[in-house]
């Protein structure tokens, strides 16, 4: 409600302040004396004689109902419950304007008022307020106070969620570490006390500074700012701050992905951030899950669609090529390997990469089938009622081949490179799919001046958006064929894309400025963490090198430099041949067992990137 | 055709005039104007001339937002840049607080990604400086702080820069 315009009040009659909070409050005391009992009755006093109309007093009915607190709100003028929570800063527009001239009208007239006016909790929820309002006079004949009695009734209106609503709140509650620093309480925007008066930037409220400049920075950021004073460190532990900074620093995609785990919720943004940020909790472990991928196979392909990990394919007895789905939900409490049984598999295939695309769609494209190799495309979505695969006739599309590598772009397009196609040729092109619409996707180059040596075997992860990183692989030097350590990447929102050589093993006894390059390798795993960082593992690795050993490579850095990762825990002895997945966006699942010829479908290996809440 | 002029009255009592439609982008007196059809002026008692001076020119520049054209998009944003090129903190500041107050997005928006862009980066005593704020920890609390938000980086090896920065 509004208790007056920007009229100025003539000022008078000084002594008379505050003499309802008095003893001497006499004359009203009959009509106070309920009211203070009631909770669903507000009743707010104001000082007419200073400019803005101050709240000078509120019962303890007005804080029950709307959620304020007395300190939050005397000094201010009471229009504050016309805006949708504390952050809104402006009338809420189902807030009827005819009433509030109304009331205008009448304090400038000196007359009383009563109506129906739409007020808003702390909360954000909307109430009915029944109001009146009776002016004071003093003994000038001068309107000293105005006595605002408000019966709140609640009110059904669908108003849709409320922005940045938890703000301070949360943040109180989930640190266990705040008792400590108890002492310091936010301070309201525009009262800057003490060392504050000096820094300009604390004249902004809390809101500006958390969602408006706070959030663009990044978790790295966020971590070394909360260093920095007090009041800066409460608004860096705010839950909601986090969720946006991860948001805008690792994508609306990725940190819905992040939302898909159970755990991640309960173990909150700034802790997730940090963890993926620092790797401080990566370990491996051991994962035992139920049912069985019969018959055994080999050389299948594996990928995620939210939490749960898709198998499709492989070369099973004598190179018999596969083509059954496999389903293990890692949601389940007692994950087991599910048989899917859907209409019209593809034809059996191995060498294939499997890919998701739209939230729950699975595209299976390429490999070696019974007629050799292969260039078609498949889709199955995986949420269907009745899981279908379906072909999808992309139109020119490229060479059928083998051993190529795939990755999802924008999370609607497939993006292959290389592999091997007839007679052994290795291939280093690179094509895009677009499967944002299924109905005549068309097959498109991407054409680059140069392209790195033809490979297959390699992986292809994508970055910072639309960037896409290519690392090892059996590629093509001179007239050998040698694993690959080297790393390229390309920026496909660039109007001409075009690939980078980014680190390489480098000339044999020269010095390597990329670092402990990891050892050159294919069929090895490349795990994309949120913020651009590659993971790198497993693989068939040349001489004697331990393949479960991990390397992280930043290619966002001005010179990106590999290093070892050391986590604890017990790795996989072996891990290739597409047998690799992210789950959840903190949880590479590897499928094998303890040799490469026998695959143990039924024992996992687990790469968790952050702690897992139980 | 002649469009709606509005006058907006500064704290220090100074006058400027806009198209209503400049006006508008602000929320604030958008409504300030709905609701009470002021006559001599919209009152802005919050906001000194010499930041009024600035949000009036902003305003001015963005009445006429172009739609999809790229080249006016391009050239809008330069016009951007060079509009806060050489604000000092304190001006930038009180560009906030007035956007904020008058609730016009586009330069809350321009104003908080420009102080974001300065904090980049940066260590801990360099945002200190920058902005001139005092470390009000005792030095418990900032242990305590230190080593809860330090735990665990070791697992990287050689690196982890900002932390170490933040350490001097």
């Amino acid at each position: 409600m509004e208790w007056d315009s920007d009229a100025e009040v003539v000022s008078g009659g000084e002594e008379e302040e505050g003499f309802l909070l008095s003893s001497d409050g006499g004359a009203f005391s009959f009509s106070i004396g309920s009211l203070l009992q009631s909770s669903a009755c507000g009743l707010v006093v104001t000082d007419a004689l200073e400019p803005d109309h101050p709240i000078i007093y509120v019962n303890t009915g007005f804080e029950l109902v709307t959620g304020y607190r007395a300190e939050e709100v005397l000094g201010r003028n009471c229009r504050f419950l016309q805006c949708r929570g504390p952050f809104a800063k402006r009338r809420h527009p189902l807030v009827e304007s005819s009433i509030i001239s109304e009331i205008r009208r009448c304090l400038e007239a000196g007359l009383e008022f009563q109506g129906d006016l739409l007020n808003f909790k702390k909360d954000g929820s909307p109430l009915m307020n029944r109001l009146r309002l009776t002016p004071i006079y003093g003994d000038d004949d001068i309107i000293t106070h105005v006595i605002g009695i408000q019966l709140f009734t609640e009110v059904n209106l669908d108003l849709g969620p409320l922005p940045g609503s938890s703000l301070k709140e949360s943040g109180r509650s989930y640190d266990r570490f705040h008792s400590s620093l108890s002492t310091y309480r936010p301070v309201p925007a525009g009262h800057g006390s003490g060392c504050f008066d000096l820094c300009g930037i604390f004249q902004l409220s809390d809101e500006v500074l958390s969602l408006k400049i706070l959030s663009q920075l990044t978790p790295r950021d966020i971590a070394s700012i909360g260093l920095v004073c007090k009041r800066l460190y409460h608004l860096t532990k705010n839950e909601d701050l986090w969720r946006m900074v991860c948001q805008n620093a690792w994508g609306s995609e990725t940190t819905h992905v992040l939302e898909t785990v159970p755990g991640a919720k309960r173990l909150g943004w700034g802790r997730l951030a940090r963890e993926l940020t620092t790797l401080e909790s990566a370990a491996w472990s051991k994962l035992t899950v139920g049912g069985a991928v019969e018959p055994s196979r080999c050389n299948f392909s594996a990928c995620a669609v939210g939490n749960r990990v898709v198998l499709f394919g492989g070369e099973g007895v004598n190179m018999q090529p596969m083509n059954d789905t496999f389903v293990l939900d890692l949601n389940a409490d007692n994950p087991e390997w599910r048989h899917v049984k859907v209409n019209s598999p593809p034809p059996g295939r191995w060498g294939h990469t499997l890919s998701c695309v739209n939230g729950s769609c699975l595209v299976v494209f390429g490999g070696c089938g019974r007629q050799g190799l292969l260039n078609d495309v498949f889709v199955l979505d995986l949420d269907a009622q009745d899981p279908a695969w379906r072909e999808i006739s992309g139109f020119d599309p490229p060479l059928p081949r083998s051993w190529h590598s795939s990755c999802t772009l924008d999370g609607t397009k497939l993006l292959v490179s290389g592999g091997c196609a007839d007679s052994g040729v290795l291939l280093s092109d690179t094509f895009l799919l677009d499967l944002s619409t299924m109905e005549k996707p068309v097959w498109r180059e991407i054409p680059v001046a140069w392209t790195p040596p033809s490979r297959l075997g390699h992986t292809l992860s994508v970055y910072g958006g639309r960037k896409i990183l290519m690392f090892g692989g059996l590629a093509k030097s001179g007239p050998l064929r040698l694993r690959s350590s080297d790393v390229f990447t390309m920026d496909l929102s660039e109007d001409e894309p075009c690939w980078r050589s980014v680190t390489g093993s480098g000339m044999p006894g020269a010095g390597n400025p990329g670092g402990i390059s990891p050892p050159p390798r294919l069929d090895h795993v490349a795990v994309s963490l949120p913020g651009g960082r590659i993971v790198i593992f497993g693989g068939s690795v040349a001489g004697l090198h331990s393949a479960s050993q991990l390397y992280l490579l930043d290619p966002t850095d001005d010179k990106p430099t590999w290093r070892i990762l050391n986590v604890p825990g017990r790795p996989p002895r072996f891990a290739w041949g597409h047998s690799t997945c992210v789950v959840g966006g903190t949880r590479a699942i590897v499928l094998g067992g303890q040799t490469g010829e026998e695959w143990m479908l039924s024992e996992l290996h687990e790469l968790s990137l952050a702690s897992s809440v139980v | 055709m002649s469009t709606k002029k509005i006058t907006l009255l500064s704290s220090d009592n100074e006058l400027f005039t806009v198209d209503e439609e400049a006006a508008n982008q602000s929320l604030t007196i958008k409504h300030l104007i709905e609701d009470t059809e002021p006559e001599n002026g919209v009152p802005l008692p919050q906001v000194h001339s010499k930041i009024l001076a600035k949000v009036t020119e902003y305003l001015i520049k963005h009445a006429n937002e172009p739609d999809n054209d790229a080249a006016a998009k391009e050239e809008l944003k330069n016009w951007d840049d060079k509009f806060l090129e050489k604000v000092n903190h304190e001006t930038l500041f009180d560009l906030i607080l007035a956007a904020n107050y008058l609730d016009i997005k586009g330069l809350l928006d321009l104003t908080c990604q420009t102080v974001a862009d300065l904090m980049n980066g940066m260590s801990v005593v360099e945002v200190r400086k920058l902005f001139n704020i005092v470390n009000d920890f005792t030095p418990e609390d900032e242990a305590e702080v230190r080593k809860r938000r330090k735990r665990g980086t070791k697992t990287i090896g050689p690196s982890n820069d900002q932390a170490n920065q933040s350490n001097h």
